[in-house]
Protein backbone atom coordinates (compact mmCIF):
# COMPACT_ATOMS: atom_id res chain seq x y z
CA UNK A 1 0.00 0.00 0.00
CA UNK A 2 1.08 3.41 -0.52
CA UNK A 3 -0.82 6.65 -0.15
CA UNK A 4 -0.26 10.21 0.95
CA UNK A 5 -1.26 10.83 4.52
CA UNK A 6 -3.51 13.85 5.73
CA UNK A 7 -4.48 15.05 9.02
CA UNK A 8 -7.48 17.48 8.60
CA UNK A 9 -7.95 19.55 11.64
CA UNK A 10 -12.26 20.94 10.59
CA UNK A 11 -15.17 19.29 9.41
CA UNK A 12 -14.81 21.70 6.69
CA UNK A 13 -10.89 20.65 6.18
CA UNK A 14 -11.95 17.04 5.74
CA UNK A 15 -14.89 17.81 3.84
CA UNK A 16 -12.89 19.78 1.38
CA UNK A 17 -9.88 17.81 1.16
CA UNK A 18 -12.58 14.64 0.72
CA UNK A 19 -14.54 16.25 -2.05
CA UNK A 20 -10.96 17.03 -3.68
CA UNK A 21 -9.79 13.89 -3.57
CA UNK A 22 -13.03 12.24 -4.67
CA UNK A 23 -12.52 8.46 -5.26
CA UNK A 24 -9.01 8.53 -4.68
CA UNK A 25 -9.55 9.36 -0.99
CA UNK A 26 -10.48 7.62 1.98
CA UNK A 27 -11.27 9.03 5.58
CA UNK A 28 -9.46 7.08 8.14
CA UNK A 29 -11.00 6.50 11.42
CA UNK A 30 -10.43 3.14 13.74
CA UNK A 31 -8.64 1.66 10.45
CA UNK A 32 -9.65 -1.88 12.13
CA UNK A 33 -10.89 -3.01 8.41
CA UNK A 34 -9.93 0.01 6.00
CA UNK A 35 -5.96 -0.76 7.02
CA UNK A 36 -7.08 -4.56 6.54
CA UNK A 37 -8.45 -4.26 3.26
CA UNK A 38 -5.63 -1.41 1.91
CA UNK A 39 -3.29 -4.36 2.92
CA UNK A 40 -5.30 -6.96 1.27
CA UNK A 41 -5.12 -4.61 -1.91
CA UNK A 42 -8.74 -4.67 -2.13
CA UNK A 43 -8.81 -1.36 -1.50
CA UNK A 44 -5.78 0.98 -3.21
CA UNK A 45 -7.01 4.90 -1.89
CA UNK A 46 -3.95 7.34 -2.97
CA UNK A 47 -5.19 9.62 0.17
CA UNK A 48 -5.72 8.76 3.58
CA UNK A 49 -7.39 11.03 5.39
CA UNK A 50 -7.21 10.99 9.27
CA UNK A 51 -10.22 11.89 11.13
CA UNK A 52 -8.65 12.12 14.46
CA UNK A 53 -8.04 15.87 15.01
CA UNK A 54 -11.34 16.80 13.69
CA UNK A 55 -12.58 18.10 17.25
CA UNK A 56 -15.75 16.69 18.86
CA UNK A 57 -16.06 13.71 16.67
CA UNK A 58 -15.49 11.48 19.41
CA UNK A 59 -17.90 12.67 21.76
CA UNK A 60 -21.28 11.46 23.62
CA UNK A 61 -23.83 13.84 24.24
CA UNK A 62 -27.38 12.82 26.15
CA UNK A 63 -30.17 15.31 26.21
CA UNK A 64 -33.20 13.62 25.51
CA UNK A 65 -31.68 12.55 22.27
CA UNK A 66 -28.33 10.79 22.08
CA UNK A 67 -25.97 11.72 20.24
CA UNK A 68 -22.62 9.82 19.45
CA UNK A 69 -20.00 11.15 17.21
CA UNK A 70 -18.93 8.90 14.65
CA UNK A 71 -15.24 8.66 16.46
CA UNK A 72 -16.83 7.18 19.69
CA UNK A 73 -15.23 3.90 19.96
CA UNK A 74 -16.84 -0.02 21.25
CA UNK A 75 -15.05 1.02 24.35
CA UNK A 76 -16.71 4.08 24.95
CA UNK A 77 -20.02 2.58 24.88
CA UNK A 78 -18.89 -0.31 26.69
CA UNK A 79 -18.02 1.70 29.34
CA UNK A 80 -20.71 4.53 29.40
CA UNK A 81 -22.52 4.65 32.93
CA UNK A 82 -25.86 5.98 31.03
CA UNK A 83 -25.75 2.67 28.76
CA UNK A 84 -26.61 0.29 31.73
CA UNK A 85 -30.13 0.55 31.79
CA UNK A 86 -32.76 0.89 29.08
CA UNK A 87 -30.07 1.09 26.41
CA UNK A 88 -28.18 -2.05 27.53
CA UNK A 89 -28.26 -3.42 23.64
CA UNK A 90 -25.97 -0.88 23.00
CA UNK A 91 -23.06 -2.42 25.59
CA UNK A 92 -24.14 -5.84 24.47
CA UNK A 93 -23.54 -4.83 20.85
CA UNK A 94 -20.26 -3.46 21.58
CA UNK A 95 -18.42 -5.64 23.53
CA UNK A 96 -18.54 -8.74 21.98
CA UNK A 97 -16.55 -7.08 18.92
CA UNK A 98 -13.13 -8.43 18.31
CA UNK A 99 -10.81 -8.43 21.76
CA UNK A 100 -9.71 -5.09 24.06
CA UNK A 101 -7.31 -4.44 21.31
CA UNK A 102 -9.82 -3.62 18.69
CA UNK A 103 -12.81 -2.36 20.70
CA UNK A 104 -10.19 0.25 21.83
CA UNK A 105 -9.52 1.34 18.31
CA UNK A 106 -12.89 0.88 16.31
CA UNK A 107 -15.63 3.40 15.86
CA UNK A 108 -19.22 3.77 15.89
CA UNK A 109 -18.95 5.47 12.03
CA UNK A 110 -16.52 2.99 10.92
CA UNK A 111 -19.02 0.05 11.61
CA UNK A 112 -21.59 2.14 10.22
CA UNK A 113 -20.03 3.74 7.03
CA UNK A 114 -18.21 0.04 6.49
CA UNK A 115 -22.14 -1.46 6.22
CA UNK A 116 -21.12 -5.02 6.62
CA UNK A 117 -24.23 -6.97 6.54
CA UNK A 118 -22.60 -8.50 9.77
CA UNK A 119 -21.94 -5.61 11.37
CA UNK A 120 -23.02 -5.87 14.93
CA UNK A 121 -23.96 -2.19 16.67
CA UNK A 122 -25.53 -1.31 13.44
CA UNK A 123 -28.44 -3.20 14.42
CA UNK A 124 -28.63 -1.49 17.93
CA UNK A 125 -29.05 1.57 16.45
CA UNK A 126 -31.48 0.51 13.74
CA UNK A 127 -33.78 -0.77 16.73
CA UNK A 128 -33.14 2.62 18.01
CA UNK A 129 -34.54 4.08 15.26
CA UNK A 130 -31.10 6.64 14.71
CA UNK A 131 -30.71 8.96 12.09
CA UNK A 132 -26.87 9.81 10.48
CA UNK A 133 -25.94 13.21 10.02
CA UNK A 134 -23.51 12.96 6.80
CA UNK A 135 -21.46 16.68 6.44
CA UNK A 136 -20.74 17.27 2.82
CA UNK A 137 -19.27 20.71 0.39
CA UNK A 138 -23.71 21.55 0.33
CA UNK A 139 -23.26 21.02 4.05
CA UNK A 140 -24.74 18.73 6.87
CA UNK A 141 -27.97 16.42 5.85
CA UNK A 142 -29.89 14.18 8.30
CA UNK A 143 -30.88 10.94 7.04
CA UNK A 144 -32.80 7.30 8.82
CA UNK A 145 -29.94 4.86 9.20
CA UNK A 146 -32.51 2.22 7.89
CA UNK A 147 -32.50 4.09 4.41
CA UNK A 148 -28.18 4.59 4.69
CA UNK A 149 -27.47 1.12 3.99
CA UNK A 150 -28.18 0.42 0.76
CA UNK A 151 -26.15 -2.88 -0.06
CA UNK A 152 -23.25 -5.01 0.89
CA UNK A 153 -20.46 -2.28 1.96
CA UNK A 154 -22.91 0.44 0.30
CA UNK A 155 -24.14 3.41 1.99
CA UNK A 156 -25.91 6.41 0.94
CA UNK A 157 -22.80 8.69 1.68
CA UNK A 158 -21.95 10.82 -1.27
CA UNK A 159 -18.29 11.08 -2.28
CA UNK A 160 -16.37 13.86 -0.03
CA UNK A 161 -19.35 13.77 2.45
CA UNK A 162 -18.31 12.85 6.26
CA UNK A 163 -20.10 10.88 8.21
CA UNK A 164 -20.22 13.00 11.62
CA UNK A 165 -22.49 11.41 14.02
CA UNK A 166 -25.75 9.18 14.59
CA UNK A 167 -28.37 10.29 16.95
CA UNK A 168 -31.75 8.41 18.71
CA UNK A 169 -34.01 9.61 21.02
CA UNK A 170 -33.69 8.58 24.73
CA UNK A 171 -36.41 5.76 25.50
CA UNK A 172 -39.81 6.09 26.86
CA UNK A 173 -40.23 4.69 30.72
CA UNK A 174 -40.76 0.86 30.45
CA UNK A 175 -38.83 0.59 27.52
CA UNK A 176 -35.41 -2.09 27.30
CA UNK A 177 -33.38 -3.05 24.26
CA UNK A 178 -31.24 -6.68 24.19
CA UNK A 179 -28.73 -8.02 21.42
CA UNK A 180 -27.70 -11.24 20.91
CA UNK A 181 -25.19 -12.55 18.93
CA UNK A 182 -24.21 -15.87 17.92
CA UNK A 183 -20.86 -17.14 16.76
CA UNK A 184 -18.76 -20.03 16.09
CA UNK A 185 -17.00 -18.95 18.95
CA UNK A 186 -17.29 -16.60 22.01
CA UNK A 187 -14.60 -13.73 20.84
CA UNK A 188 -12.94 -12.54 17.59
CA UNK A 189 -15.68 -13.79 15.66
CA UNK A 190 -17.66 -12.40 13.28
CA UNK A 191 -21.81 -12.99 13.65
CA UNK A 192 -23.39 -15.92 11.92
CA UNK A 193 -26.19 -14.33 12.92
CA UNK A 194 -27.10 -11.16 15.05
CA UNK A 195 -30.24 -10.21 16.72
CA UNK A 196 -31.09 -6.42 18.28
CA UNK A 197 -35.07 -6.15 19.68
CA UNK A 198 -36.62 -3.15 21.62
CA UNK A 199 -39.86 -2.94 23.15
CA UNK A 200 -41.79 -0.36 24.86
CA UNK A 201 -44.62 -1.57 26.84
CA UNK A 202 -48.17 0.54 27.85
CA UNK A 203 -48.33 1.84 31.66
CA UNK A 204 -49.69 -1.42 33.19
CA UNK A 205 -47.17 -3.21 31.24
CA UNK A 206 -50.01 -5.52 29.63
CA UNK A 207 -49.34 -4.25 26.15
CA UNK A 208 -45.78 -3.66 23.55
CA UNK A 209 -46.84 0.01 22.35
CA UNK A 210 -44.10 -0.52 20.06
CA UNK A 211 -41.22 -3.18 19.10
CA UNK A 212 -38.43 -2.96 17.12
CA UNK A 213 -36.51 -5.82 15.96
CA UNK A 214 -33.20 -6.00 13.81
CA UNK A 215 -31.31 -8.51 12.14
CA UNK A 216 -27.57 -8.57 11.08
CA UNK A 217 -26.15 -11.77 9.08
CA UNK A 218 -29.49 -12.48 8.07
CA UNK A 219 -29.79 -10.28 4.24
CA UNK A 220 -27.26 -8.14 1.91
CA UNK A 221 -27.57 -5.47 4.74
CA UNK A 222 -28.91 -5.08 8.34
CA UNK A 223 -32.38 -4.29 8.35
CA UNK A 224 -35.50 -4.54 10.24
CA UNK A 225 -37.98 -7.36 10.12
CA UNK A 226 -40.78 -5.12 10.04
CA UNK A 227 -43.56 -7.92 9.83
CA UNK A 228 -42.62 -8.94 13.07
CA UNK A 229 -42.53 -5.42 14.76
CA UNK A 230 -46.33 -4.99 13.53
CA UNK A 231 -47.13 -8.46 14.96
CA UNK A 232 -46.57 -7.56 18.35
CA UNK A 233 -47.86 -3.92 18.09
CA UNK A 234 -51.16 -3.78 20.73
CA UNK A 235 -50.13 -7.37 22.13
CA UNK A 236 -49.69 -8.95 25.31
CA UNK A 237 -45.55 -9.48 26.08
CA UNK A 238 -46.31 -12.93 26.76
CA UNK A 239 -43.82 -16.21 24.90
CA UNK A 240 -46.59 -16.39 22.31
CA UNK A 241 -46.05 -13.40 20.65
CA UNK A 242 -42.59 -13.35 21.07
CA UNK A 243 -42.48 -16.83 19.39
CA UNK A 244 -44.42 -15.62 16.72
CA UNK A 245 -42.47 -12.39 16.26
CA UNK A 246 -39.36 -14.83 15.93
CA UNK A 247 -41.26 -16.85 13.33
CA UNK A 248 -42.24 -13.84 11.21
CA UNK A 249 -38.59 -12.81 11.40
CA UNK A 250 -37.14 -16.00 10.49
CA UNK A 251 -39.94 -15.99 7.17
CA UNK A 252 -38.39 -12.58 6.61
CA UNK A 253 -34.76 -12.44 6.78
CA UNK A 254 -32.94 -13.46 3.42
CA UNK A 255 -29.59 -15.21 4.96
CA UNK A 256 -27.05 -17.07 2.89
CA UNK A 257 -24.91 -20.28 3.16
CA UNK A 258 -21.14 -19.32 3.50
CA UNK A 259 -18.48 -21.08 5.79
CA UNK A 260 -19.92 -19.59 8.95
CA UNK A 261 -23.61 -21.28 8.72
CA UNK A 262 -26.07 -22.79 6.16
CA UNK A 263 -28.80 -20.12 4.86
CA UNK A 264 -31.54 -22.89 7.15
CA UNK A 265 -29.49 -22.82 10.19
CA UNK A 266 -29.20 -18.76 10.13
CA UNK A 267 -32.77 -18.76 9.67
CA UNK A 268 -33.22 -21.23 12.72
CA UNK A 269 -31.01 -19.01 14.70
CA UNK A 270 -33.04 -15.65 13.94
CA UNK A 271 -36.34 -17.39 14.77
CA UNK A 272 -35.02 -18.49 18.25
CA UNK A 273 -32.84 -15.28 18.84
CA UNK A 274 -35.47 -13.30 18.12
CA UNK A 275 -37.95 -14.45 20.99
CA UNK A 276 -35.01 -14.70 23.42
CA UNK A 277 -33.99 -10.93 22.58
CA UNK A 278 -37.69 -10.18 22.85
CA UNK A 279 -37.99 -11.89 26.37
CA UNK A 280 -35.03 -10.54 27.72
CA UNK A 281 -36.46 -7.25 26.88
CA UNK A 282 -39.77 -7.91 28.71
CA UNK A 283 -37.77 -9.48 31.88
CA UNK A 284 -35.49 -6.03 31.93
CA UNK A 285 -38.81 -3.79 31.78
CA UNK A 286 -40.47 -5.92 34.66
CA UNK A 287 -37.03 -5.79 36.48
CA UNK A 288 -37.03 -2.20 36.44
CA UNK A 289 -40.51 -1.86 37.61
CA UNK A 290 -39.93 -3.75 40.21
CA UNK B 1 6.09 12.09 1.19
CA UNK B 2 7.98 11.07 4.65
CA UNK B 3 6.23 11.81 7.64
CA UNK B 4 8.25 13.47 10.78
CA UNK B 5 6.80 11.60 14.17
CA UNK B 6 7.90 12.43 17.45
CA UNK B 7 6.83 9.32 19.73
CA UNK B 8 7.17 8.61 23.60
CA UNK B 9 8.25 4.98 23.85
CA UNK B 10 8.85 3.46 26.74
CA UNK B 11 9.31 6.91 28.62
CA UNK B 12 11.87 7.81 25.89
CA UNK B 13 11.19 10.29 23.34
CA UNK B 14 12.24 9.29 19.46
CA UNK B 15 11.79 11.53 16.72
CA UNK B 16 11.38 9.27 13.65
CA UNK B 17 10.81 9.84 9.98
CA UNK B 18 8.58 6.73 8.21
CA UNK B 19 6.62 6.82 5.13
CA UNK B 20 2.27 7.17 5.47
CA UNK B 21 1.72 3.52 4.83
CA UNK B 22 4.43 2.41 7.92
CA UNK B 23 2.91 0.39 10.65
CA UNK B 24 3.42 1.66 14.16
CA UNK B 25 4.53 -2.13 14.33
CA UNK B 26 7.18 -1.81 11.49
CA UNK B 27 8.61 1.21 12.95
CA UNK B 28 9.08 -0.48 16.39
CA UNK B 29 10.69 -3.65 14.90
CA UNK B 30 12.40 -2.11 11.79
CA UNK B 31 13.02 1.45 12.51
CA UNK B 32 13.77 1.07 16.34
CA UNK B 33 14.90 -2.24 16.74
CA UNK B 34 12.23 -3.69 19.45
CA UNK B 35 11.83 -7.02 18.35
CA UNK B 36 9.50 -7.80 21.42
CA UNK B 37 6.69 -6.99 19.65
CA UNK B 38 5.68 -10.04 17.25
CA UNK B 39 4.39 -9.58 13.79
CA UNK B 40 2.09 -12.16 12.65
CA UNK B 41 -1.32 -11.95 10.95
CA UNK B 42 -1.09 -8.68 10.61
CA UNK B 43 -5.05 -8.18 10.56
CA UNK B 44 -6.09 -7.71 13.99
CA UNK B 45 -7.03 -11.34 14.53
CA UNK B 46 -4.00 -12.94 16.75
CA UNK B 47 -2.72 -9.85 19.10
CA UNK B 48 0.89 -10.78 18.51
CA UNK B 49 1.25 -7.31 18.23
CA UNK B 50 0.12 -5.64 21.06
CA UNK B 51 1.34 -2.44 22.50
CA UNK B 52 0.19 0.10 25.08
CA UNK B 53 -0.98 3.20 23.49
CA UNK B 54 -1.59 5.68 25.98
CA UNK B 55 -2.50 2.86 28.37
CA UNK B 56 -5.03 0.97 25.96
CA UNK B 57 -4.38 -2.11 24.53
CA UNK B 58 -4.12 -1.86 20.67
CA UNK B 59 -3.00 -4.01 17.57
CA UNK B 60 -0.09 -2.10 16.45
CA UNK B 61 -0.08 -3.85 13.24
CA UNK B 62 -3.32 -1.85 11.86
CA UNK B 63 -2.38 1.38 13.49
CA UNK B 64 -0.36 3.92 11.13
CA UNK B 65 2.69 5.37 12.51
CA UNK B 66 1.15 8.48 11.70
CA UNK B 67 -2.11 8.27 13.81
CA UNK B 68 0.79 7.44 17.18
CA UNK B 69 2.22 11.56 16.50
CA UNK B 70 2.71 12.56 19.83
CA UNK B 71 1.26 9.88 21.57
CA UNK B 72 2.70 7.46 24.39
CA UNK B 73 3.38 3.73 23.74
CA UNK B 74 4.42 0.92 26.03
CA UNK B 75 6.55 -2.43 24.59
CA UNK B 76 7.28 -5.25 26.17
CA UNK B 77 10.92 -3.68 26.52
CA UNK B 78 9.63 -1.17 28.31
CA UNK B 79 7.83 -3.28 31.08
CA UNK B 80 10.64 -3.94 33.55
CA UNK B 81 11.93 -1.15 36.20
CA UNK B 82 15.43 -0.56 36.97
CA UNK B 83 16.80 -4.32 36.10
CA UNK B 84 13.47 -5.66 37.85
CA UNK B 85 10.64 -7.93 36.21
CA UNK B 86 7.01 -6.79 36.46
CA UNK B 87 5.08 -9.00 38.58
CA UNK B 88 3.40 -10.27 35.56
CA UNK B 89 6.98 -11.07 33.80
CA UNK B 90 7.74 -12.75 37.46
CA UNK B 91 4.49 -14.59 37.19
CA UNK B 92 4.60 -15.84 33.64
CA UNK B 93 8.22 -17.57 34.43
CA UNK B 94 6.81 -18.89 37.97
CA UNK B 95 3.54 -20.39 37.08
CA UNK B 96 5.73 -21.97 33.29
CA UNK B 97 2.94 -20.00 31.34
CA UNK B 98 5.41 -19.63 28.85
CA UNK B 99 6.22 -21.99 25.95
CA UNK B 100 7.28 -21.02 22.58
CA UNK B 101 6.79 -17.63 23.34
CA UNK B 102 6.09 -15.87 20.81
CA UNK B 103 2.26 -14.43 22.05
CA UNK B 104 3.60 -13.76 25.41
CA UNK B 105 4.86 -10.48 25.44
CA UNK B 106 1.08 -9.39 23.75
CA UNK B 107 -0.46 -11.14 26.13
CA UNK B 108 1.67 -9.58 29.17
CA UNK B 109 0.85 -6.31 27.74
CA UNK B 110 -3.06 -6.95 27.57
CA UNK B 111 -2.99 -8.11 31.49
CA UNK B 112 -0.80 -5.20 32.34
CA UNK B 113 -3.82 -2.95 30.73
CA UNK B 114 -6.62 -4.91 32.25
CA UNK B 115 -4.95 -5.25 35.56
CA UNK B 116 -4.16 -1.65 35.88
CA UNK B 117 -7.90 -1.08 35.68
CA UNK B 118 -9.40 -3.96 37.16
CA UNK B 119 -7.45 -5.11 40.01
CA UNK B 120 -9.46 -8.28 41.43
CA UNK B 121 -10.36 -10.08 38.29
CA UNK B 122 -12.09 -13.33 38.24
CA UNK B 123 -10.82 -16.23 35.66
CA UNK B 124 -13.51 -15.51 33.56
CA UNK B 125 -12.93 -11.86 33.52
CA UNK B 126 -8.82 -12.41 32.47
CA UNK B 127 -9.77 -15.28 29.95
CA UNK B 128 -12.14 -12.29 28.55
CA UNK B 129 -9.29 -10.03 29.03
CA UNK B 130 -7.20 -11.55 27.20
CA UNK B 131 -9.64 -12.74 24.37
CA UNK B 132 -7.57 -11.13 21.67
CA UNK B 133 -4.44 -12.86 22.38
CA UNK B 134 -4.23 -16.36 20.61
CA UNK B 135 -1.63 -18.46 21.96
CA UNK B 136 -1.12 -22.04 20.10
CA UNK B 137 0.68 -23.60 22.92
CA UNK B 138 -0.26 -23.52 26.26
CA UNK B 139 -4.39 -23.68 25.80
CA UNK B 140 -4.31 -20.11 27.86
CA UNK B 141 -4.71 -22.30 31.52
CA UNK B 142 -1.66 -21.35 33.13
CA UNK B 143 -1.45 -17.94 31.31
CA UNK B 144 -4.68 -17.44 33.40
CA UNK B 145 -3.17 -18.59 36.27
CA UNK B 146 -0.14 -16.47 36.27
CA UNK B 147 -2.26 -13.49 35.59
CA UNK B 148 -4.34 -13.85 38.69
CA UNK B 149 -1.46 -14.39 40.33
CA UNK B 150 0.53 -11.31 39.07
CA UNK B 151 -3.25 -9.70 40.17
CA UNK B 152 -2.66 -10.41 44.19
CA UNK B 153 0.94 -9.24 43.99
CA UNK B 154 0.31 -6.17 42.60
CA UNK B 155 -2.70 -5.89 45.19
CA UNK B 156 -0.05 -6.01 47.69
CA UNK B 157 -0.79 -9.60 49.00
CA UNK B 158 1.87 -11.80 47.91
Amino acid sequence: MSFEYHEPTSLAEAVEMGSAFGVDGRFLAGGTDLIVQMRRGRVSPRHVLSLHRVPGLDGITIDGTVRLGALVTHRALERHADFRGRLRALVEGAEVIGGHQVRNVATVGGNIVNASPAADIVPVLLSLDAEVTCVGPEGARALPLDGFLVGPGQTARRPGEVLESVRFASLPPRSATAFLKAGRRKAMEISVVCVAARLTLDEAGERCVEARIALGAAAPTTFRARSAERALAGRAPVVEAFREAGRLAAAECRPISDVRASAAYRAHLVERLVHRALSRCAERIRGAAS
Amino acid sequence: MKIALELTINGERHEVTADPQRSLLDVLRFDLGLTGTKENCLEAECGVCTVLLDDRAVNACILLAAQCQGRRVLTIEGLARDGERHPLQQAFIDHGAVQCGYCIPAMILSAKAYLDEHPGPTEAEVREALAGNLCRCTGYQKITEAVLAAARVMRGER
